[in-house]
């Protein structure tokens, strides 16, 4: 069977920056697939070239048999691929109900928006807590929570995750990807960009590392995980 | 007891005395006496020098207010005593602070030293009604100081009475949230429905009465404030709620005015356009001109955009002032005889006829800036305008949604120009310049950004409130920046903010769910 989404040798551009050298991998439909690596490899490149943020020069990114390459960002988002931006980018001078709202701007089915609403609120009880609180006053974790949340109400059949640790207490982050794995049990598909490369292996199926825009490494995660060589180019020795 | 209170009256009064020093320097001093003059129904003929009485009265206030401020400013909790101290002790600084001053010029001037060499608006008489018209310097820099003193005297007491008694139980005020003021009886009655619809049938009777009773000089003022309210109503479409700031604005204003001018006016074309269809012409015109223009600028961010459509805006400007196409457009000496309005076939043109359509067009335009702001566009324009980046992750188009935004703002300055050009019955290249736009800005910040009441009263303060203070008229610079000042102290976010519009019922049923103590 065909991947869901396939990327195949793209090479992108900043400029005269070559940032992505050929990067090729899939994602099989219900999978958890993380890209790991240091700062700079061109993770987040790659995410928002599949989110049509940028182009690639050559190569392609296919989306269930659609070719990518001329379609707009908001066209890829009504496809079902939805990015949860790094930095924890969410309204913040809007409630958290708002935010939660601005989620499903591309859906018009408003009986349906108003269940997952309360589903979503449910699965996220400090959200609901929350709901009229500003988005700016929320703690990081939360504005997390917040940004993962607005990105499911959008119905994604793929969501891109960039970075959801960055930047939270330790605890924070094993919340984030315990909640990370319930939505990928409920049949959410999800390509995950992670610097933390322990937690990105503990819940993902495959993974690819990467290296100055190239993959160096592929694998199922758990293999990744016991290989002395990723651990101690990646990981840090313990 | 301690030094405190002292100390702080004297702080305040300084501030104070200092504040009066400078306005003096520049005459502000008769302006003010003409001012209360006018507001006790006595206004002073031209030519003549306002009379020692209404100056007093002046000065009192000033201190009244400079006294209570100092009374305020004085820790809670302390004696009756030290806070009327301190409003004496402030008042009595400025006093001494203005008569030192008053002193000194008055003493140069009875030497026969013109200060206006140096600074032009302090003629021999300002300098002596400064001083009471008194004989002697010494005395009158005494009076001085006694009224000031007394002002503050009355201030602080005014000022203890409000905290006391007046503004808790007579009028429902009820301090919040340590310094705002929260009305809670008008709170109240606007929550009945009844009270709204009978404000409502108010507001409409006295539009459709006043216009007729008021007269024209008020027809115009207020015409022109009912421009500015609609032209600042659609740049807060693309500003307030779509966030891009378009500095250029008057640009579209110029092209829906110089449209409908070429076309209904006998020179330079000779098309004698009805007065409706040549509206909607030149409403479309600008609204072109704003999508034209959008296509290429609008991927610009913050500052380029609002410098390259400033540029816009001086283009526009200059190419109708242009020799060039003095042919097309009439040149710097503008377009004359421009047609007024028909309504079934008999003109619609008098001042009276031109205010209603002027309030018709603002209640349509409010009408529908409401409704874009809570519309699906309206979401998109407030996400973009908080974090484009964002939008698009949620599947916002954002270019077409400032495309959008623009057009709609251009093609509203053009309504707003078909009305100016049309009341004046004259358009030049002068009335569609820098300023226009800046003032536009102005208003819609003071008023409050993305607030439809806010923009209506902003409209009324900076462009209502000059014209009735005709005496400030030389210094409405100062007067406008005195009002940024305080506006961005009180209320920095606009006189009368937006509340943002709750998206759907079930937010207010959420905020009803919530327990009244964790509502921010």
């Amino acid at each position: 069977m065909e991947a869901m989404l396939s990327v195949d040798y793209i090479h992108v551009y900043y400029g005269a920056i070559h940032a992505l050298q050929g990067i090729d991998f899939h994602l099989e439909q219900g999978e958890i697939v993380a890209l790991i690596g240091a700062n700079g490899a061109g993770k987040s490149t790659t995410l928002k070239t599949i989110s049509g943020l940028l182009r690639p020069r050559t190569g392609k990114v296919t989306f269930n048999d659609v070719d990518l390459a001329k379609v707009e960002p908001q066209d890829i988002v009504r496809m079902g691929i939805v990015q949860v931006p790094e930095g924890r980018k969410i309204f913040s001078r809007m409630t958290v109900w708002e935010n939660i709202a601005m989620g499903a701007f591309i859906r018009n089915d408003r009986a349906k928006i108003k269940t997952d609403t309360d589903a979503l609120f449910e699965r996220f009880p400090r959200l609901a807590e929350r709901r009229n609180q500003l988005g700016g006053t929320l703690s990081g974790g939360e504005q997390q929570m917040l940004a993962i949340a607005r990105g499911l109400m959008a119905n994604p059949k793929l969501l891109l995750l960039d970075e959801p640790s960055m930047g939270l207490s330790p605890k924070m982050v094993e919340n984030i990807f315990d909640i990370i794995q319930d939505i990928n049990e409920q049949g959410t598909s999800i390509l995950l960009v992670e610097q933390n490369a322990q937690m990105a292996l503990a819940v993902s199926h495959r993974a690819y590392v990467l290296e100055t825009g190239k993959i160096a490494i592929e694998g199922i995660a758990d293999e990744l995980l016991q290989d002395t060589k990723v651990v101690e180019a990646y990981l840090g020795t313990h | 007891m301690t030094e405190k209170p002292i100390l702080r009256g004297l702080r305040t009064g300084l501030v104070f005395g200092l504040i009066m020093v400078f306005l003096f320097l520049i005459g502000f001093t008769d302006t003010g006496a003409n001012l209360v003059a006018k507001m006790l129904g006595n206004p002073t003929p031209t030519n003549q020098h306002p009379s020692v009485t209404y100056y007093a009265i002046f000065m009192a206030l000033y201190a009244t207010w400079c006294g209570s401020a100092a009374a305020n400013r004085v820790a809670a909790g302390t004696s009756l005593i030290n806070r009327l101290g301190a409003g004496t002790v402030g008042g009595f600084t400025a006093g001494a602070i203005c008569s030192l001053t008053g002193y000194i010029f008055g003493t140069l001037n009875q030497q026969g030293i013109d200060p206006r060499a140096y600074l032009v608006a302090l003629s021999p008489q300002t300098i002596q009604l400064f001083l009471f018209n008194a004989e002697s310097v010494a005395s009158g820099a005494l009076t001085l100081v006694g009224v000031m003193t007394a002002g503050g005297l009355l201030g602080a007491v005014l000022a203890v009475a409000w905290k006391a008694w007046v503004g808790k139980r007579l009028i429902g005020l009820k301090q919040d949230t340590g310094h705002l003021y929260q009305n809670v009886l008008l709170q109240q009655w606007k929550d009945k429905a009844l009270v709204r619809y009978a404000l409502l049938a108010l507001l409409a009777a006295a539009l459709l009465i006043l216009p007729r009773a008021w007269g024209s000089y008020w027809n115009y003022v207020l015409g022109t404030v009912g421009i500015y309210i609609v032209l600042g109503l659609g740049l807060n479409i693309i500003t307030g709620l779509a966030g891009q700031l378009v500095i250029g604005y008057v640009a579209f204003f110029g092209l829906g005015a110089y449209t409908f001018a070429l076309l209904s006016a006998p020179e330079p074309h000779q098309i004698s356009m009805n007065f409706w269809i040549a509206l909607v012409l030149a409403v479309v015109v600008a609204a072109v001109f704003g999508f034209l223009l959008g296509l290429p600028i609008l991927n610009l961010r913050g500052d380029y955009l609002a410098i390259v459509t400033m540029g816009f805006g001086e283009i526009v400007r200059i190419l109708l002032k242009s020799d060039l196409l003095t042919s097309f457009t009439g040149g710097p000496k503008g377009v004359r005889d421009i047609g007024g309005p028909t309504l079934f076939g008999r003109p619609f043109n008098s001042d009276v006829d031109f205010m209603y359509l002027i309030i018709i067009a603002v209640l349509v335009i409010a009408f529908l800036a409401n409704r874009l702001q809570r519309s699906r566009v309206g979401r998109a324009w407030e996400a973009v305008r908080e974090d484009e980046t964002v939008a698009r992750a949620t599947g916002i188009n954002a270019f077409r949604s400032k495309i959008l935004a623009l057009t709609i703002s251009a093609a509203i300055a053009g309504l707003a120009g078909v009305l100016f050009a049309s009341r004046n019955q004259f358009t030049g290249p002068e009335d569609h310049s820098l300023l226009v736009s800046i003032n536009v800005i102005c208003l819609v910040i003071v008023g409050g950004i993305g607030s439809i009441p806010g923009i209506i009263l902003g409209a009324f303060a900076l462009k209502g409130l000059p014209e009735v203070l005709r005496e400030v008229e030389s210094f409405r610079m100062l007067a406008f920046g005195a009002l940024l000042v305080l506006m961005m102290n009180i209320r920095p976010e606009g006189f009368w903010p937006a509340s943002r519009p709750k998206l759907e019922n079930q937010a207010e049923e959420a905020i009803a769910a919530v327990p009244a103590e964790q509502k921010v």
